[in-house]
């Protein structure tokens, strides 16, 4: 009875959402302000029902209600509590109702919000905001509807696929969708600058603490992805190239040249243009994402169960949200600062920024999409590798880094070229001091060199930033603290978040150049060597857990002939589920992880073990969290900031 | 300089930048794809010629065929029409199974394909999609 409940009020929330359109059109007509009052009520009354909807299904999980279809398919009564909870979006239809639940909850704060003048514009963007909602639940509804029966009742369910039976599935789906569902929020505010007459070219801006926050999510979700697809399946590497992968960094990378186009909107108020285009590509890739997710179409980790119809309607939803408004877009142009340009300034900088974004983002797509390309056109089998992607995004990532490394020490509109080569000389003394001394930790190659050296110049770059800010006078070499006070916030942002980034290098030099791999044969109390490790092989053992057996391996690891620590390796053994998991053991550590696989038996008492010396590899994710942690200042900085007034 | 001459030096970097990275794209392209094949069409395609560049076959595991030597492991994949006997060394992925779907990559020299990646990331319902056309297109397909 209470799922019909559930499955009625998202078909309310259908109506809602078409009314709401309907009231979007005729505020395009003739706007008045009670018309707006009611698009903002109904996304009020959208998101409650929404949300109840879910809190439904929840119930349902948690009770292992096998009457519903989805989760007879996707639970099990031996389940951790964790797991029927988080199992809700483990599936392809209980993803789409937490989807969709982001987006009414983010339509909700947008119509809360208070900085957007209560006019048409605002009217616009709920309007486009609810096509948007509309179109996705119109899909839920008919093409993964989450509260579907069962014909017949089963004892039991058929249980959750064992590798995400892990924490991680509790976080990273919703970050990750705040992520991609945040950015719908930037994609309806320029479309609706673009539709609205009488726009104040500056209204637009208000989208960015949103583009900041679903930044934010972005990298943390694909952060923490990153990081349990390192630990949860065993392969010792962290990012594969996967076509999900590669559909979570497309619309990243167009997020953060978002954010950085921005700020050349707001500071010099130019690149408005290509900020709205930057702004609907944004959304445009999240549902590329979706698509390639759901689809079905490309081999990869994430295997949904596919259903060609899903594919094609998700296909249209891109085809309609992207092909349309660009279609305005290219009727309309805003008028032009016509401010004078100089090579050297901050502008040139971030021009360079976003073009490269979109040419790796090019790139990426170019090689996620190549192999259907060639199925279609020759009727023959490929695949893409991590090969392609290291020979092409590596090497364009190059000049960006460099780029990044010289634009604080030019300024808006143009810079004083003596004070800037001075700063210059002392950046390229520090970074081929610093490069030297790196060079004696021998790198196993040249990108090895090249990849360590811009971590290290650019944290330089980023030192001596701060440190020139912070200079009590011009001359002097006196640092005054308290003029911390003084500097903006979203400064601090972007030294934080680029500081990740150097943190992030650094964690892939020492990951990529630095590792040290060991595979063999062993049988119990055999020893091995791991770079100044000894590990010794000790034992073996039967485990049972809450709904699996575990074979799990002990391990010593020796330093200096004194034992640092005991760990644990496992393969398990899911019954409901009948497949088998691998739990690396890792030792992790601030500067290497030491990370052991315990393979397949290849006689009795003797096992396959491999085992990874990871140096650094802690500092990708401290890095991306820096980065996400950087956009939250950027946030709290956008309180006080000064946008730039123009008259009409 | 005047602002002309600082047009044109942002202009020539941006072809610069968009010609090298398409310069890439292309060599990468060319260098860096991996051919799918199935069995049948394997043996087919590497009776005569030498398998220079690294190739992916997939198909089901027979049945029985798991043996392992050593730190080898060796068995045998169909498209249910030819078979290939697969050599490995390392360590399974957790999902394979005999009369599963599978992915392998690396060469084949003499009727050996000598793997150096077993792909099998998918669970028991589900068969990789190349595997499955293959099924399909020689007629051996059971399901929908």
């Amino acid at each position: 009875m209470i799922n019909e409940f559930g499955h009625l009020l998202l078909i309310f929330a259908l109506f809602i959402s078409f009314y709401s359109i309907i009231i979007f059109a005729l505020n395009i007509l003739n706007f008045s302000d009670s018309k707006l009052l009611l698009i903002r009520k109904f996304s009020n009354l959208n998101f409650f029902f929404i949300f109840i909807s879910f809190l439904i299904l929840e119930y349902a999980f948690i009770n292992s209600d096998f009457s519903l279809s989805l989760i007879a398919n996707n639970s099990h009564t031996s389940k951790p509590m964790i797991y029927k909870i988080s199992g809700l979006w483990g599936n392809h239809e209980g993803s789409m109702l937490l989807w969709i639940l982001i987006l009414t909850f983010f339509t909700f704060l947008v119509s809360k919000t208070k900085v957007i003048p209560k006019g048409i514009f605002f009217s616009n963007v709920l309007g486009i905001q609810n096509l948007v909602i509309f179109s996705f639940l119109l899909f839920t509804l008919f093409l993964s509807n989450p509260f579907e029966r069962t014909e017949s009742i089963p004892f039991e369910g058929k249980g959750l696929n064992p590798l995400l039976q892990d924490p991680g599935l509790a976080f990273h789906p919703p970050m990750l969708y705040l992520g991609y569902v945040g950015l719908s929020i930037s994609f309806s505010f320029a479309v609706a600058s673009l539709i609205t007459k009488d726009l104040k070219p500056n209204w637009f801006i208000y989208l960015k603490p949103w583009t900041l926050v679903s930044w934010c999510f972005l990298t943390l979700g694909i952060a923490l992805g990153s990081w349990w697809a390192y630990y949860e399946l065993g392969w010792g590497g962290w990012w594969f190239w996967d076509p999900v992968e590669n559909a979570s960094l497309m619309p990243w990378l167009i997020a953060t040249a978002l954010i950085h186009s921005i700020n050349v909107v707001e500071k010099r108020y130019d690149f408005i243009n290509w900020t709205i285009l930057l702004a609907i590509l944004g959304f445009s890739f999240s549902l590329l994402g979706t698509f390639i997710v759901r689809s079905g179409l490309l081999t990869s980790v994430h295997a949904f169960a596919s259903d060609p119809y899903r594919g094609i309607f998700i296909l249209i939803i891109l085809g309609l949200s992207t092909g349309i408004p660009l279609f305005i877009f290219g009727l309309k142009n805003f008028k032009k600062n016509n401010s004078k340009f100089f090579l050297l300034s901050r502008e040139t900088a971030l021009l360079f920024n976003n073009l490269i974004l979109i040419v790796s983002t090019i790139t990426i797509l170019i090689g996620t999409l190549y192999p259907l390309i060639i199925e279609l056109i020759q009727n023959s089998k490929i695949s893409v590798g991590p090969a392609y992607f290291n020979a092409t995004f590596a090497p364009i990532m190059v000049p960006f880094v460099i780029v990044m490394i010289i634009a604080p020490f030019l300024s808006w509109q143009k810079t004083a070229k003596k004070n800037l080569i001075k700063k210059l000389m002392l950046l390229l003394i520090l970074t081929i001091f610093g490069t030297f001394i790196f060079y004696y930790l021998k790198p196993s190659s040249i990108f090895g060199l090249i990849c360590g050296s811009l971590s290290i110049s650019l944290s330089i770059s980023i030192i001596l930033e701060v440190f020139n800010k912070l200079k009590s006078t011009k001359q002097s070499f006196l640092l005054d603290i308290k003029k911390i006070n003084l500097l903006p916030k979203n400064f601090f942002g972007m030294i934080i978040a680029h500081l990740g980034l150097a943190v992030f290098l650094a964690g892939i030099t020492g990951e990529q150049f630095f590792k040290i791999q060991f595979e063999k044969e062993l049988t119990i109390n055999q020893k091995f060597k791991l770079g100044q490790y000894e590990i010794l092989f000790s034992n073996v053992k039967e485990v049972n857990g809450p709904n699996y057996v575990s074979r799990s391996a002990e391990f010593d690891i020796f330093l200096e002939k004194k034992i640092v620590k005991k760990i644990i390796s496992e393969k398990r053994f899911y019954t409901a589920e009948k497949s088998q998991t691998t739990e690396a053991g890792i030792y992790s550590s601030f500067f290497k992880d030491i990370y052991i696989v315990f393979g397949n038996k290849v006689k009795a008492n003797e096992w396959i073990i491999k085992a990874y010396l990871n140096p650094m590899v802690t500092w990708i994710w401290l890095g991306a969290s820096l980065m996400a942690l950087g956009g939250l200042v950027s946030i709290i900085g956008l309180k006080n900031r000064k946008i730039l007034k123009i008259e009409d | 300089m005047n602002p002309k001459t600082q047009r044109s030096i942002v202009l020539v970097s941006i072809l610069l930048i968009l010609s090298t990275s398409t310069f890439l794209i292309l060599k990468a392209l060319k260098d860096n794809i991996v051919f799918f094949y199935s069995p049948t069409e394997t043996i087919e395609k590497f009776k005569t010629k030498k398998n220079v560049k690294k190739i992916r076959i997939g198909g089901l595991v027979v049945k029985n065929s798991l043996k392992q030597n050593k730190s080898k492991v060796e068995f045998e994949i169909t498209d249910k029409k030819t078979k290939i006997k697969i050599i490995y060394s390392g360590i399974l992925p957790d999902l394979f199974r005999e009369e599963q779907g599978v992915v392998v990559e690396g060469r084949i020299k003499k009727n050996i394909f000598e793997a150096t990646e077993v792909l099998a990331k998918h669970d028991e319902n589900y068969m990789p999609k190349e595997v499955a056309d293959t099924l399909k297109a020689n007629g051996n397909w059971k399901g929908n």
